[in-house]
């Protein structure tokens, strides 16, 4: 089984947000949910480097240690994912991660959010894959139709990779031998404890 | 992660601001300006920051949240969460029903010494009573609901399962969120009421040194409306309900917690203070139920026999006795059990 | 609140295993939606359609034994050319896939790309036609619509002439699209025709076209893989052209390439150069002759490649010596040695490529920008071979073909001129009289000391800029060349928005007798105004709901398939203009060459079949071999093209063996000749008949006693071995080809010519209709334009030699005295009083006023006016806020806070505008930059009320054009949207 895992290679991320907007169109995400947003480092100085960032899928996921009602689960991908119909929306999950990946609807008065949304790696939820059910919830399941997600297929410079982990970490591998330069993999040491080493 | 590293750690996300704009050279100062050399590297940022920092930058939407691309320091609340408050919780809840079991075992019910008599006297009036139980009814929703956030994935969920125990955790937090506000209220009624009578005097010191008698029979150490063993748990209350308030606002309203090393600051107090306080509120609720005979009558029907009150608030009995009995009970109306 | 066991399913199986039930049970994302309510959120909640609304189609419930049909078409924004891959369901949009074939994006897109099904959707587009009606929008059928427009347009012509209707169009047209707007102006009888290149590229088509010979990129976004340096000067390529990045970066990495910005903005971009340097707004001439200073000090010059392909280079020699370091540090800011590095790497680090865009074109010095680009690269001898080339990055998605098309006030399609041979060729085409053409121009009488002209003298003469439309409008009827002011705005697929001077353009459209807005959205041009009547709206449909061909950036034509039909009440441009040439009574001739079909409300052309006009007259241009059919083919087997190269791939089918991707023009000939169309201009590297060419001798033979004709250079395999002029029958007479012709293709000449032996021998490569010319010509491996030398002195034009002129409105006054701007004078029927603005700012000491100098440009999320773009919740929601960067020192100064309220006030009318401050390094001191996709609010007033119901864009804000002031080009009308002075105070 592979290991999935998103890597936004910053030296080729340019903030064109594609990767924001083909989640929103795939998914059919709401305004005021971003499963998927780009944070630029440094804005305006020479230095400056966009990461395009959402889930990472980590390997032991705080989100699901920290998680009061169990929501969460890992596929046999490693993709980690959520039931929206155990969730609370506690909150507890978006200070966890050190991503800031969960997402909440405001509903209710005073604050009070709903159930928690992010990204599921293309890859549904709990419900049979592929069906309305998981599509109303959770979006589409492209992971079920052999597909990766599509934030990453649609990346405009292919900054962002996703994928199985040792192949992806090659593939930045490469690039970063070929160049001779290379900002890391960002968020990789947090996620999944290890970075890619060149 | 220790509660000082946790505000450390809001200061660090103050500071981070700074930090990003001295840490690269400036445009004008550079002969070649080369992006693609002066970048930032992952590695870099990650070594500088300091304490509980995040790796920021700008975001387009506008969800101060979402600025912070990676957090560290998110993985140490959650090791906190799961460690320590988690633990004092256990610790707190398990200990104080081990110390009660064991107390009930030495010393057993408390008895009225003197025997019921047949008079009563009105030790709460129906204002006060009001305010009792509607701090008490919340906490006690508020203090379930919250134990189930601790406890309830590794007791409820695997005995009824994850049906019955979505539901529940759902209406649970529901019911968290708004109790909160009651139990504020009911916090502020008995705040109000109570705070003449609590203000800690000599009296207390005796009382103290004398154990309240709650160890040994026929002691009974004199005591006015509230004796130092109630006024502990009045004050740890007030205090600790105030802090559970205060923090609790803050959880629920995000926005005000100066941030996420905020609100987990608050989140951490909150949990522990609820552990601690609802430690104490159990054993305020055995002495006021099975622990003492007579106790529970002062916040059921608000009229207490009085011999007992003679001997736990003999002061107190007198004053309002001498007061033209305005306090009177009636006799005719409860008669003793 | 159900809770549901995880089911077991959940587990993820072999991915394989499972993708085989995608056809079995498809996912039907439109029920989806509308039982979960999931795209409604935010500002996005969709307004209630009225009673009897036509609805958009939607989905029934879901029928998984209904398959998924895939539609290709490109994406409607930039001009990179994605394409576009669309799920297409029961005749709902209901997915985007990555169309991983294209040569040119791979599968991926931008922001806009990958939100395009969402223009679809379209909960705030025009529903049905609408107009105003005491001030109201009302519904009106498409029938009144039209006869309402009609009977106006024909009244204003009554009174005021043909030239008082203004026929604004749109890059966003298809070729064909545009094609036939064009010819329905030429029907109505008016050059006032324009597009939006008027304010991106005409500069650039004017400058590059003088130089040397066509008015397009020279190389593609693909090739870029293959330089070693490569220049951005005002390119902001990785907002505004995201998927070109991935070319770029790739080669940037895999040459290890130099990637140098020159920009006064720290852009996106020059994150990631290797080499940033900031420069003075409006200093382009200064910077680039400081760095060919260097290069000719050091003997970095390409002499071989001057002596054969150049003329002029020693003018620009001796001119470039006014430009000494100090000077051009004093003017731009730059350092000498800055300059010496980056004319070093430049010329010996090659092939090196030059890429500009707005930045460089959008001056009062635009075309001579321009022209000193193109000597950079002609003095280094970096045009017309692989990873070489100017890398013109063109704006909308069809500009390029718009341009080509003749969307423009000075030509006919395909660049044939107004002249008398260029109408009389068309008329050819169309198979009208050109008598008929002629009597539908005004003829104009002597008016403010100038001469009358007749009808078929006013045919020639170009029309007004769309940059001057509303000072025709409002000026003295004296001052406006023409009979009248213009009395109608006819706006196709045009933002209001998107020129400086809002506060003209406002006074101007409320001027207007009639104004029309056919668009999918409203546009500024709906609602900035105080109008009350005579304002109609009609829904226009964007390009997936019609069929027809885009030209991308690099001259490579792609098709694009109807993904769903129409929307709501909307229909597509041809059907539009039919109806509406129909109301004025032209549309039987206009329209007799095309296949008519049944349309959604009545008969519409096919694409099909004005393409294949398009390809009986396009010779010039080289748009004859891009058959529908062949365009289809290479859309269908797009997998099978090169990634660099562009040419297809070994084992290609027949169907387009051979050729380069979308037949970038030319592709010259008839379909049948397979021309493989040029991935890159000017290049002798290769053979004609595999898209090699030269520079194009189209400014007479000699000048000042030197030869115009390439010296030594010649395409391979060229039978002439040295340069040579364009071809007509009687250079194919004299060199004994003319035999070679078929007797189809000499009827043809003859038929043209008359049977006079001298007039036939002038028909040339470009009026032969039988492409016999081009046939015999590239048969001897010559090009059918001939074989001349670039121009590096462009004598025909206002400063032959560029020299740099401070912008009207210059934050260094005492450089005006020395590089003041062109004496005032009159173009395009209009004054330009240029000269006079500029005096008059430092005379009132405006610099000191206004201390800062204002600039603008893209942002990704948005694109042009920004009315379809901000209407896109996706999009929308990445940028919510019109803003101004301010440096940290200037906002300081100013007290202004990130993220606070400020006025930006521009010198003229009392302009301002109220935006948010975003405090950033990315701008030096004493330099602001505002976005251009904003409306919707005006001098602080938010103008919500004032679109349709249920058509505002959800995001509105200020325009920069609220604040941006005069000047213009005097080649092209462009108007200067890059430098003018501006204050900032916190709100």
């Amino acid at each position: 089984m592979a290991r999935m895992k998103f890597l936004c290679d910053a030296d080729r991320c340019i903030e064109c947000n594609a990767c924001v907007t083909a989640c929103k169109n795939e998914h059919e995400v709401p305004w005021g949910i971003n499963r998927r947003r780009v944070v630029t480092i440094n804005d305006g100085l020479p230095g400056e480097r966009s990461v395009s960032m959402a889930c990472m899928h980590c390997t032991d996921a705080p989100c699901a240690a920290v998680c009061p009602v169990d929501c969460f689960y890992t596929t046999d991908d490693a993709v980690v994912l959520h039931s929206k119909d155990t969730c609370i929306g506690c909150g507890y999950c978006f200070y966890a991660c050190p991503f800031g990946a969960p997402q909440y609807p405001k509903v209710g008065n005073f604050g009070t959010r709903g159930k928690m949304d992010k990204c599921t790696y293309c890859a549904g939820g709990p419900e049979a894959d592929m069906t309305e059910a998981e599509y109303v919830k959770y979006g589409s399941n492209r992971l079920a139709e052999g597909k990766l997600p599509l934030c990453a297929e649609m990346c405009s410079t292919k900054a962002l990779l996703a994928g199985d982990g040792d192949i992806i970490a090659d593939i930045y591998r490469e690039r970063v031998v070929t160049r001779g330069y290379g900002s890391g993999a960002w968020g990789w040491r947090s996620a999944y404890g290890e970075t890619v080493n060149v | 992660m220790t509660l000082t590293s946790i505000t450390s750690r809001a200061l660090a996300v103050l500071c981070l601001g700074l930090f990003a704009a001295f840490a690269l050279p400036q445009i004008a100062e550079a002969q070649q300006i080369n992006p693609t050399a002066e970048s930032v590297t992952e590695e870099s940022l990650m070594q500088a920051l300091s304490g509980d920092a995040q790796v920021q930058g700008r975001v387009t939407i506008p969800d101060g949240l979402s600025t912070g691309v990676i957090k560290p320091g998110n993985k140490d609340w959650a090791a906190t969460l799961g460690g320590p408050v988690r633990i004092v919780t256990i610790l707190s809840v398990v200990g104080i029903v081990a110390v009660l079991l064991l107390f009930y075992m030495v010393r057993g019910k408390i008895r009225i010494d003197a025997g019921p008599s047949t008079q009563r006297i009105l030790r709460f009036n129906s204002f006060e009573r009001f305010a009792h139980w509607l701090m008490a009814g919340s906490f006690i929703v508020l203090a379930l609901t919250g134990l189930n956030l601790i406890f309830g994935r590794s007791i409820i969920l695997p005995l009824f399962g994850e049906n019955v125990f979505g539901t529940l955790s759902a209406w649970g937090k529901l019911a968290h969120n708004y109790m909160g506000f009651a139990f504020m209220l009911g916090l502020v009624l008995a705040f109000v009421s109570w705070v003449a009578h609590n203000i800690p005097n000599k009296l207390d010191l005796v009382w103290i040194k004398q154990g309240g008698g709650l160890f040994s029979k026929d002691v009974h150490p004199p005591a006015k409306k509230f004796n130092a063993g109630q006024k502990v748990i009045f004050w740890s209350v007030i205090g600790g309900g105030a802090a559970l308030s205060f923090t609790g606002v803050m959880l629920l309203f995000p926005g005000l917690a100066g941030g996420e090393a905020g609100w987990q600051l608050y989140q951490v107090i909150h949990g522990v203070v609820a552990a601690i306080l609802t430690a104490i509120v159990v054993a305020h609720i055995y002495i006021g139920s099975v622990g003492m005979e007579g106790a529970f009558d002062a916040m059921g029907s608000g009229e207490v026999d009085l011999n007992w009150a003679k001997e736990h608030h003999s002061l107190w009995v007198d004053e309002v006795q001498s007061s033209g009995g305005k306090s009177a009970g009636s006799a005719k109306a409860h008669p003793a059990e | 609140m159900l809770v549901k066991r995880r089911s077991s399913t959940a587990a993820r199986g072999g991915l394989q295993a499972l993708a085989q039930n995608v056809a079995a049970r498809p996912v039907d994302r439109r029920s989806f939606l509308r039982t979960s309510g999931l795209a409604v959120g935010g500002l996005a909640a969709v307004g209630t359609l009225g009673a009897g609304t036509m609805r958009r189609a939607e989905a029934g419930p879901t029928d998984h034994s209904k398959p998924i049909e895939v539609k290709t078409n490109i994406c409607t924004h930039c001009s990179v050319g994605c394409t576009v891959k669309a799920e297409v369901q029961d005749g709902v949009w209901v997915g985007q896939e990555p169309a991983w074939d294209s040569p040119i994006n791979r599968g991926t897109h931008c922001a806009k790309g990958a939100s395009v099904r969402e223009l679809v959707h379209g909960d705030r587009r025009l529903k049905y036609p609408m107009k105003k009606e005491n001030g109201q929008w009302v519904r009106i059928s498409w029938e009144q619509a039209i006869d309402e427009v009609g009977a106006k347009m024909l009244d204003v012509r009554e009174k005021s002439g043909a030239d008082a209707a203004y026929l604004l169009g749109s890059a966003k047209f298809s070729n064909e699209g545009a094609y036939l707007f064009r010819k329905f102006a030429a029907f109505w009888g008016t050059n006032n025709v324009d597009h939006q290149a008027r304010i991106c590229h005409s500069t650039t088509v004017a400058g590059v076209a003088n130089t040397w010979g066509y008015g397009a990129m020279t190389n593609s976004y693909n090739d870029i893989r293959n330089s070693k340096t490569i220049v951005f000067m005002g390119s902001n390529a990785a907002e505004a052209h995201p998927v070109s990045l991935q070319h770029i970066l790739t080669g940037k990495e895999t040459n290890r390439a130099n990637v140098i910005v020159l920009d006064p903005r720290f852009t996106r971009t020059a994150a990631h150069a290797t080499d940033y340097i900031r420069m003075r707004p409006g200093t382009d001439i200064a910077v680039i002759w400081g760095i060919m200073w260097h290069i000719f000090e050091n003997g970095w010059e390409d002499a071989d490649f001057i002596d054969q392909r150049v003329w002029g280079m020693d003018q620009i020699r001796e001119a470039v010596k006014a430009y000494p370091p100090e000077e051009v540090e004093r003017i731009s800011g730059i350092p000498g040695e800055t300059l010496k590095r980056v004319a070093q790497t430049f010329a010996t680090q090659k092939p090196s490529t030059f890429i500009w865009c707005m930045g460089g074109t959008q001056h009062t010095v635009g075309t001579a920008n321009v022209r000193t680009y193109c000597n950079l690269l002609l003095a280094t001898g970096n045009v017309g071979d692989i990873g070489n080339g100017a890398n013109i990055f063109r704006g909308h998605c069809n500009v390029q073909g718009a341009t080509d098309f003749g969307l423009d006030i000075g030509s006919l399609p395909c660049y044939y001129g107004l002249s008398e041979g260029g109408w009389r060729h068309w008329s050819r085409v169309w198979e009208v009289p050109y008598e008929s053409l002629q009597a539908r121009f005004d003829a104009v009488p002597a008016k403010g000391g100038r001469d009358a002209r007749t009808a078929k003298e006013n045919m020639s003469v170009p029309g007004i800029p769309s940059t001057r439309w509303f000072d025709a409008a409002t000026l003295d009827a004296e001052d406006v060349d023409q009979i009248d002011n213009i009395k109608a705005m006819i706006v196709f697929g045009h933002g209001g928005n998107t020129v400086p001077r809002m506060g003209g353009a406002l006074e101007g459209m409320n001027a207007l007798d009639l104004l029309v807005v056919a668009d999918p959205h409203p546009t500024t041009f709906a609602a900035l105004h105080d109008r009350t009547d005579n304002t109609y709206l009609l829904p226009i449909s964007t390009q997936f709901e019609c069929d027809g061909s885009r030209t991308a950036s690099n001259r490579s034509v792609q098709w694009g398939e109807k993904v769903v039909e129409p929307i709501f009440e909307s229909d597509n441009d041809y059907a539009v203009i039919y109806r509406l040439a129909e109301r004025l009574g032209f549309a039987e001739e206009m329209f007799k060459n095309y296949d008519m079909v049944e349309g959604k409300f009545g008969m519409e052309p096919t694409a099909e079949s004005i393409l294949e006009e398009i390809n009986r007259g396009g010779w010039s241009t080289g748009y004859t071999g891009q058959s529908p059919e062949r365009l289809k083919a290479h859309m269908k087997h797009q997998d099978k093209f090169d990634l660099v190269t562009l040419r297809t791939l070994d084992g290609a089918p027949e169907e387009i063996e051979g050729d380069y991707y979308g037949l970038p023009w030319p592709c010259w000939g008839t379909p049948e000749l397979r021309h493989p169309g040029t991935h890159i201009l000017y290049n002798p590297n290769i053979p004609v008949k595999d898209g090699g060419s030269a520079f194009r001798p189209r400014f007479g033979l000699e000048r000042e006693g030197q030869t115009l004709l390439a010296e030594g250079s010649f395409p391979v395999d060229s039978d002439i071995r040295d340069g040579y002029p364009q071809f007509t029958y009687g250079v194919l007479q004299s060199l004994g080809w003319d035999s070679e012709l078929t007797a189809e293709e000499l009827a043809t000449i003859q038929r043209i010519g008359n049977n006079d032996p001298e007039a036939m021998a002038k028909v040339s490569w470009s009026l032969d209709l039988s492409g016999g010319i081009q046939r015999v010509a590239i048969s001897h491996g010559c090009v059918p334009f001939g074989n001349g030398k670039a121009r590096a002195v462009a004598w025909n034009l206002p400063d032959p030699i560029p020299v740099h002129r401070e912008p009207i409105y210059s934050p260094r006054p005492d450089l005006v005295a020395d590089y003041p701007t062109r004496e005032d004078g009159r173009q395009f029927r209009v004054p330009n009083i240029g000269h006079t603005m500029q005096a008059s700012a430092v005379d009132r000491n405006i610099a000191s006023d206004f201390p800062i100098v204002l600039t603008s440009g893209r942002l990704v999320e948005y694109e042009g006016g920004g009315e379809e773009t901000r209407s896109n919740p996706w999009l929308a929601e990445l940028q919510q806020d019109m803003f101004v960067e301010i440096n940290p020192a200037d906002a300081e100064a100013r007290g202004i806070a990130d993220g606070g309220w400020v006025w930006v006030r521009g010198p003229e009318m009392d302009s301002k505008a109220r935006v948010k401050a975003l405090v950033t390094e990315r701008v030096a001191s004493g330099v602001a930059f505002m976005p251009f996709h904003f409306a919707g609010w005006y001098q602080g007033e938010d103008q919500r009320g004032n679109y349709p119901e249920g058509t505002d864009p959800i995001v509105l804000g200020e325009s920069v054009n609220t604040v941006t002031t005069y000047g213009y080009d005097p080649v092209t009308g462009m108007h200067e949207g890059k430098v003018t002075l501006c204050q900032i105070s916190a709100a």
